[in-house]
């Protein structure tokens, strides 16, 4: 972004984010619903974003150490309270963790450089070439789903012939840069740029991130918030979750949808659906 | 200085390292260069080739027996990444982490890269003149070899690869292809042929209400985890299904389960037979079930099941209350119920449920009776392995031809397979990649990855219909000097059957012929080419077949009552293995991705761990990362305690799949092996190894290391909202947008 | 659509070259900073190509020159993030039509490459960071195909006038700010219109 640029554009980018209608004239709001019911905890979309977005391999030593680059990473909880239970009697809590691509995000405040902003889309960038990690950004994210490059995977991760397997779309990250989740911005760009040489809009379904596509269950569902008639946005508006508020008000009690952290006030562009348990069982 | 000598097979690896090193260059090269990066271009490509632009091609998944149908992303030559192929009803167009790492198998840096022949102690490269020299010398034209003096053992294999080594067999009078899996599904196949005539129903999973499950983990191991996995997707939405799972240890399906029992290791019949006696108080099937088996259901009241089970006497009454409210209603037994000496009438009484309850057509059905059972998987087992083992031990078996498994690595001790290679004359190996049994050949043939060559797979579990699953190369061979097994099988044939088999200069070419012969089975009206192109642009061939109908009947079972283990002093724990669906029986260590993959229980990544329930590590003062050694009457293994609440508190379990010493980089000197602490205890029906019987003594070493796990200081919410859980009656699924595939 | 592995993956090869110099070398022009043929700053250094192509003579406008259209021979540059190198079986579909240079060393040279099936090697001229992802498809199909301008004027936002040179150069300063600095400007949307926007302004859009 240049001086001129943002000097232009001052008011748009000062503005508090989200606001009311914020995406309603824009073409694309990417955000997503994760149904935790649905969710069997079994890795896949782990896997599938390391195919897709040539995440590391980073080994025993450095896993140990918490340096595992899992951009989604299945969390997994045994129960609410503060004591272990005797027998998790109604099974295991998953909960699949990944970049909440924040409206109002805490990490984009206080990156130095500028190199986590906003897109027009509503995700939260991170331009490695800007990276000089600082590591702000991870600090103050309250989802814990930034990872740091410790070391020069490069020339670890790949020993020849894995490197035949990266995708050529998505940028090698090398030592001292943060990265994270990018709603697989590859395939996001490849298919905006798709559907603009055909004068239309991505459709819906039209392209879906590397997690969404594998998930045997399709727990999760990606899509456009800013076109009513999209999947995702019809999710959003039965569960009566609203983007820009903090405190959803629901007329119906019991509809599942609910955004971690909320009340953080970081307006996280991802819907959990409540897990559900038969309790007469 | 022209050189030839890089030739053009060598050029496309030439292309996807320097194509790769850019991109691997990444925040290397950060300026604007000129001249320091080459261009080739395409000589002459297929029109539809767009450098810059992903072409899909199908194939079939072969990292289980699944049979999933995949699609591969193909760039400038290189394959990228796995997708499920939508027009399989297998995958549905989904895709697990297992079938994702194949990418993994195919670019292994431990790759096989020549042929390799025994010159003393240790394997040394030579060229494949010389390896086919050998291999004709000892079984071509002029082999006197014959019978049992022969043995090809593989793994689960089904399809064209199948028949072809069958016949490469029958060429030598023999027909000893011995099949062996070490997580073999044998004796469940048996009880269901017992009970239901038939090997492997269908699981209707998303038409039950209730499903109970005895230890089946259908979501992570079972015969088809992506389809269940799909079908329990559906199972969830409107009318919301129930699960119960009752098991020692919580696999992946308990830990989704509305209700998990953790139940002594082998008295799962005991509790079925509870169940099916509770059920008789009820009026609809008090006189549906025949007075003899009445009878015999007398002793097993709730008081004495709990008291042998170690599940709540009131549990039982109000687990077949449920079973009777929600029809239909499915219950399955699986490994951890059938690993045991009663494993087979553990299975048979837990099967009598569905009889009662008579879910017969409802939510299990027969497979579709299909046109080529020929190509239907040979399923592993263990006696196989031990019955070739005595031959060898007796020096009867002159040749050993091995694909597909790894006996070294995954035979109990017992069974001292390896030590008795050393007798047998000569070995050879087909592999893409070293391991413990291939290293102990005489032979090691590499062969192409999945990803590379031709096949066909006939999945042994046929969900829908039935589908014919054509495997096609999604990339050209990454090493000049391996061959496909196809290649191999087909040059041995010509010299044992030159007039059969010159009709076939290679291997594609005998399976083009063989899936076209089979076009009329598809009722299509093409050319033989047009039928051959369609079959690998889908990837599968399906034939939409109904279910066979299941005939069994009530009165045919014959009840015996499992008898709980006594508690015994001098091994006080039951020891349960427990099977990562990624790494399952350890042939999938060596793939970094999923080494990196933690486990969903405990998250654990890069190790072995011992589960104990953290009431009996209080007792022990037992902390996590003390390193225990697991000791039982055959051997003794040492790792990481992990404190798991989801496992009973008289066991603990241990994971397989680790402990490999001769498996390359990623899985060499990570963990241990239980495999080799696993008792001779044998089901006492089929004979096969009881897994799940095993007892062992738990020691404290006094050492303690750091836990290489994935979460965090606390496994509690405390309180943050992160999983909210939701009371069945109070959600409105029928109200909500949802999204199933199929 | 034929699927089978041997129709798809293309026979490639690498040889390295006779460096024996068979044809009398054009002129490249001098170091960088000097005047190329085309008026512009030569930014890049010369770079030394296995075959001297000379984009005069095919794409120029001048007397005895062929003023083919860039994309003729660039085909993939309408389709996808990466305009490719031209594959060889596009050059000999015209040469071998065309006698009266068969015997030139440099046609000559063409045709060894195309008896052996083995591509040439040539040299990226126009190369960016690894971090920046350039895509040749939208910027074609937004000022050629909507905007109907030029296409050596559209291609030359970015290469220069390749037109009027011998083996191309780089003449543009390709950098961020470079790439900014027009993405700023207001664009018509299409030829028949007075609509004008600019070029999108999302790190994304470039680095990913």
């Amino acid at each position: 972004m240049s001086l001129s640029n943002l000097i232009k554009n001052w008011s748009s980018l000062r503005v508090k984010r989200p606001y009311e209608g914020q995406y309603k004239d824009k073409d694309y709001k990417w955000a997503m619903v994760i149904d935790l019911d649905a969710c069997t905890g079994c890795n896949a979309c782990t896997t599938a974003c390391y195919a897709e977005n040539n995440l590391p391999v980073v080994g025993k030593e450095a896993f140990s150490k918490g340096q595992a680059m899992h951009w989604i990473r299945i969390e997994r909880y045994w129960g609410e309270g503060d004591a272990l239970p005797k027998f998790p009697e109604r099974g295991a809590q998953f909960l699949p963790m990944l970049c909440q691509q924040c409206e109002s995000a805490p990490c984009e405040v206080v990156c130095p450089v500028g190199a986590t902003h906003h897109t027009p889309d509503g995700l939260n960038s991170q331009v490695y070439n800007r990276c000089i990690g600082s590591r702000y950004c991870s600090a103050n994210c309250p989802y814990k789903v930034r990872y740091f490059n410790w070391w020069q995977y490069p020339e670890r991760a790949w020993p020849n012939p894995l490197e035949q397997q990266l995708n050529p779309d998505v940028t090698v990250r090398s030592k001292g840069v943060m990265e994270k989740c990018t709603f697989c911005v590859q395939r996001l760009v490849e298919a905006k740029n798709r559907a603009r040489t055909e004068g239309r809009k991505v459709e819906d379904g039209e392209v879906t991130t590397a997690c969404a596509q594998a998930c045997p269950t399709s727990a999760i569902t990606f899509g456009n918030l800013a076109d009513s008639k999209s999947q995702v946005a019809k999710m959003w508006e039965r569960q009566q979750i609203d983007l820009a508020k903090d405190k959803q008000e629901k007329s119906d009690e019991n509809m599942r949808g609910y955004r971690i952290f909320e009340d953080l006030r970081t307006y996280p562009s991802i819907v959990y659906m409540e897990r559900i348990r038969d309790l007469q069982a | 200085m022209s050189s030839n000598k890089i030739d053009r097979r060598d050029f496309l690896r030439v292309l996807g390292i320097s194509g790769a090193a850019a991109t691997l260059a990444g925040c290397g090269n950060t300026s604007i260069e000129s001249g320091a990066e080459l261009v080739e271009s395409y000589v002459q490509p297929e029109d539809f080739v767009v450098p810059g632009v992903g072409v899909y091609y199908a194939s079939t998944c072969t990292q289980c027996g699944s049979g999933c149908g995949i699609m591969g992303r193909v760039r400038e030559g290189r394959i990228l990444k796995l997708e499920g192929n939508p027009k399989s009803a297998i995958s549905g167009g989904k895709i697990c982490g297992l079938g994702q790492a194949g990418v993994q198998m195919h670019y292994n840096p431990d790759r096989l890269t020549k042929p390799m022949l025994r010159e003393g102690d240790g394997l040394k490269v030579v060229s494949w003149d010389k390896a086919m020299g050998v291999l004709n010398a000892r079984l071509g034209s002029k082999s006197t070899l014959s019978g049992q003096q022969i043995a090809f053992l593989t793994g689960e294999i089904s399809g064209h690869q199948k028949v072809l080594l069958a016949n490469f067999l029958e060429s030598f009078g023999s027909t000893n292809h011995v099949v062996y899996d070490a997580l073999s599904p044998v004796v469940g196949h048996g009880a269901n042929k017992a009970v239901y005539g038939v090997e492997q129903p269908v699981l209707q999973i998303d038409k039950a209400r209730l499903i109970l499950s005895f230890g089946n983990d259908f979501l992570g191991t079972g015969p088809s985890p992506v389809r269940m996995a799909a079908q329990y997707a559906r199972f969830r939405k409107a009318p919301r299904g129930t699960l119960i799972q009752i098991e020692p240890r919580m696999t992946l399906t308990g830990a989704n389960a509305d209700r998990w029992y953790a139940i002594r290791p082998g008295t799962e019949g005991v509790l079925a037979l509870g169940l099916a006696h509770s059920l008789l108080q009820h009026p609809e099937f008090a006189h549906s079930i025949p007075q003899e088996l009445a009878a015999a259901l007398k002793p097993y009241d709730k008081e004495t099941v709990a008291e042998i089970t170690g599940i709540n006497a009131d549990a039982i009454p109000h687990m077949a209350s449920l079973l009777w409210e929600k029809s239909p209603s499915l219950v399955i037994s699986g490994p951890s119920a059938e690993g045991h000496v009663h494993g087979f009438s553990n299975a048979t009484a837990i099967h009598l449920l569905n009889l009662i309850l008579d879910n017969r057509g409802k939510t299990l059905q027969g497979q579709a009776n299909h046109p080529f059972p020929q190509l239907s998987p040979a399923f592993g087992s263990y006696t196989a392995l031990a019955q070739l083992n005595q031959a060898m031990s007796a020096g009867k078996c002159e040749a050993l031809l091995i694909m597909g498994c790894n006996p070294a690595f995954t035979a109990p001790t017992f069974v001292p397979f390896a030590n008795n290679m050393g007798k047998v004359p000569f070995k050879v190996a087909f592999t893409t990649q070293l391991d413990e049994t291939s290293r102990q050949c005489d032979l090691v043939l590499p062969i192409l990855s999945p990803l590379e060559d031709f096949g066909t797979h006939v999945a042994g579990y046929q969900p829908a219909g039935v589908e014919l699953m054509i495997q096609q190369p999604l990339m050209e061979k990454l090493y000049p000097e391996t061959r496909g097994i196809g290649d191999i099988l087909i040059d041995l044939l010509k010299q044992r059957k030159p007039d059969a088999y010159k009709a076939f200069p290679d291997y594609y070419a005998y399976l083009k012929t063989a899936v076209v012969k089979a076009k009329p089975v598809f009722k299509v009206k093409e050319s033989d080419d047009d039928f051959w192109e369609d079959a690998l642009r889908n990837g599968v061939l399906r034939l939409d077949l109904p279910p066979a109908p299941i005939d069994a009947r009530v009165a045919a079972i014959k009840v015996s009552a499992p008898q709980a283990t006594e508690m015994g002093m001098q091994y006080p724990f039951y020891f349960v293995p427990s099977v990562k669906a990624d790494l399952r029986d350890g042939r999938h260590a060596n793939l970094p991705w999923l080494q990196e993959s933690p486990d969903p229980m405990t998250s654990v990544a890069w190790d072995s761990w011992v589960e104990i329930h953290p009431t009996t590590a209080t007792q022990m003062q037992i902390r996590e990362g003390d390193i225990l050694e697991v000791q039982s009457a055959t051997g003794s293994v040492r790792a990481k305690a992990y404190l798991f609440p989801g496992i009973q508190p008289d066991t603990v379990s241990m994971p397989v799949g680790q402990g490999h010493t001769g498996y390359g980089r990623y899985a060499d000197g990570i963990g241990a092996n239980p495999f080799k602490i696993l008792d001779p205890n044998f089901d006492e029906q089929t004979g096969e190894l009881a897994m799940y019987s095993t007892r062992v003594i738990i020691k404290k070493t006094g050492e303690n290391a750091k836990m290489i796990k994935d979460e965090g200081p606390t496994t509690l919410q405390q309180g943050r909202k992160l999983v909210v859980t939701m009371a069945a009656d109070q959600a409105e699924l029928a109200k909500e947008i949802t999204r199933v595939t199929q | 659509m034929k699927v089978h592995i041997k129709n798809i993956l293309i026979w490639l090869s690498l040889c390295c070259f006779c460096s024996a110099a068979l044809a009398e070398p054009f002129v490249q022009g001098g170091p960088i900073g000097s005047q190329t043929d085309d008026g512009f700053n030569a930014l890049g250094p010369v770079v030394e190509q296995p075959i001297e192509f000379p984009h005069k003579t095919h794409a120029g406008n001048g007397p005895g020159q062929m003023n083919i259209n860039c994309m003729y021979c660039h085909t993939y540059a309408r389709r996808s993030n990466v305009s490719g190198i031209p594959r060889l079986d596009k050059c000999i579909g015209c040469h071998k039509m065309i006698e009266s240079v068969r015997d030139k060393p440099r046609i000559k040279k063409l045709f060894e490459y195309w008896e052996k099936k083995k591509p040439i090697p040539w040299k990226k001229v126009h190369d960016l960071p690894d971090f920046v992802r350039f895509n040749h498809e939208r910027h074609i199909q937004r000022f050629y195909f909507r905007e109907h301008r030029p296409v050596r004027e559209v291609c030359g936002y970015c290469h220069g006038d390749v037109g009027s040179m011998n083996t191309a150069r780089r003449v543009k300063a390709l950098s961020m700010g470079w790439c900014v600095s027009c993405h700023q400007k207001e664009h018509l949307e299409n030829a028949s219109t007075t609509k004008t926007s600019n070029g999108p302004n999302d790190c994304w859009q470039c680095h990913k």
